[in-house]
């Protein structure tokens, strides 16, 4: 198989540049466990440092959801900072923030990065919102997102009463109608 | 072992892989990608789908599948890799234009048909462009990311997937079409 062999194809997973994705082992059907809040069902709460685009929150302030209680929130777990398919998905969060979600919107990003990946992931792409760092996919289990190694691509919207609002367990970065959904989404939680 | 790629291929392009895993820098620890981030099977029959063009008129490329090999490639006009990629688009074009139908479809995410037309306009990339605004093919094809190649041979079945700036697209139609 040439100096590429098995044991270095798979160091080569998630490679950004060249690689067959079914090479990968991509493709095979995979069950997924939903073990999530239904919509309805109360959001679970959570604290979790975080960054911005501004750099590093404090490490004594963490982003905690109930502080947030009364206020429409965006939770959107992603498998990993700077890859193309997470770079798709918050550039467009960031520069379709106001039809998508509109002034008064919390959204926050979740992945298992560090808040200083996330601080230089933020600053590349200019996002308006925090990302959070749950790196032992904690708080991503309690909403279903957890993958192997990485979160799965979710998003929930999270209403005033913190009840989960809607949510999306199959999240796709290029796909329109996602992204439609979810403004409609926020918007009927925003009781627009 | 799956591979999306013939083996004998594969080893063709083993250097360059392992190459470009070393240099490039993107080498992330190894780790199974989420299911739904993992494209259309090798393998798999190539879902025929009408999708429109920059004009809103419906393409069925399902005219193309099983009858002459295909490639569709995933973009979008502020995808850099897809930028990366582009000559090699071009270049396989020249070699395989004439035996292979090729789909450039943007993917319709912040994106909007006037600014894909100044960009192919711009940039006359070797493709038929479509603008997938309902996502109609990237749910089919499973698209997980711009610049995601999916090449389906003459028996209307997907030989290849894969995704990035570096990707041989000539070494993959050769194949393909010396089939």
């Amino acid at each position: 198989m040439g100096p590429c062999t098995r044991s270095a194809i798979a160091a080569c997973t998630l490679l950004a540049a060249a690689v067959p994705l079914a090479a990968q082992g991509g493709g095979t059907p995979t069950a997924i466990v939903v073990s999530g809040p239904d919509v309805g069902r109360q959001a679970p709460d959570f604290t979790l440092p975080w960054a911005s685009k501004d750099g590093v929150g404090p490490a004594d302030a963490g982003y905690q959801l109930w502080r947030d209680r009364g206020k429409t929130v965006v939770i959107a777990f992603y498998p990993r900072d700077f890859t193309s398919g997470c770079t798709a998905e918050m550039r467009t969060f960031a520069e379709q923030y106001d039809s998508l979600f509109g002034p008064e919107v919390v959204v926050v990003g979740i992945s298992t990065d560090s808040v200083e990946t996330h601080a230089r992931f933020a600053s590349s792409l200019n996002l308006p919102f925090r990302l959070l760092s749950d790196p032992n996919q904690k708080v991503a289990a309690k909403y279903g997102s957890k993958g192997e190694g990485y979160a799965r691509r979710t998003v929930y919207v999270v209403g005033p009463k913190g009840d989960v609002t809607y949510r999306n367990l199959q999240f796709n970065s290029l796909d329109p109608k996602h992204y439609q959904d979810l403004a409609g989404a926020v918007r009927s939680a925003r009781g627009g | 072992m799956r591979v999306g790629f013939p083996l004998r291929n594969l080893r063709r392009l083993g250097n360059s892989v392992c190459v470009a895993a070393l240099t490039t820098g993107f080498l992330i620890r190894p780790a199974a990608l989420p299911a739904q981030e993992a494209g259309i099977a090798v393998g798999a029959r190539a879902p025929a789908v009408v999708v429109h063009d920059l004009d809103g008129n419906p393409v069925d490329i399902g005219r193309f599948i099983g009858k002459k090999p295909v490639l569709l490639e995933f973009w979008a006009t502020w995808c850099e890799r897809c930028e990366e990629l582009l000559p090699r688009v071009r270049a396989a074009h020249a070699e395989f234009g004439d035996r292979v139908e090729f789909f450039g479809v943007n993917v319709a995410v912040n994106q909007t048909p006037d600014r894909v037309k100044r960009w192919v306009a711009d940039n006359k990339p070797p493709f038929t462009t479509l603008y997938d605004d309902q996502g109609t093919s990237t749910r089919a094809y499973s698209a997980p990311t711009t610049s995601y190649v999916v090449v389906v041979d003459r028996a209307g079945k997907v030989a290849y997937t894969g995704t990035g700036g570096t990707q041989d697209i000539s070494a993959v139609l050769r194949a393909v079409t010396d089939r």
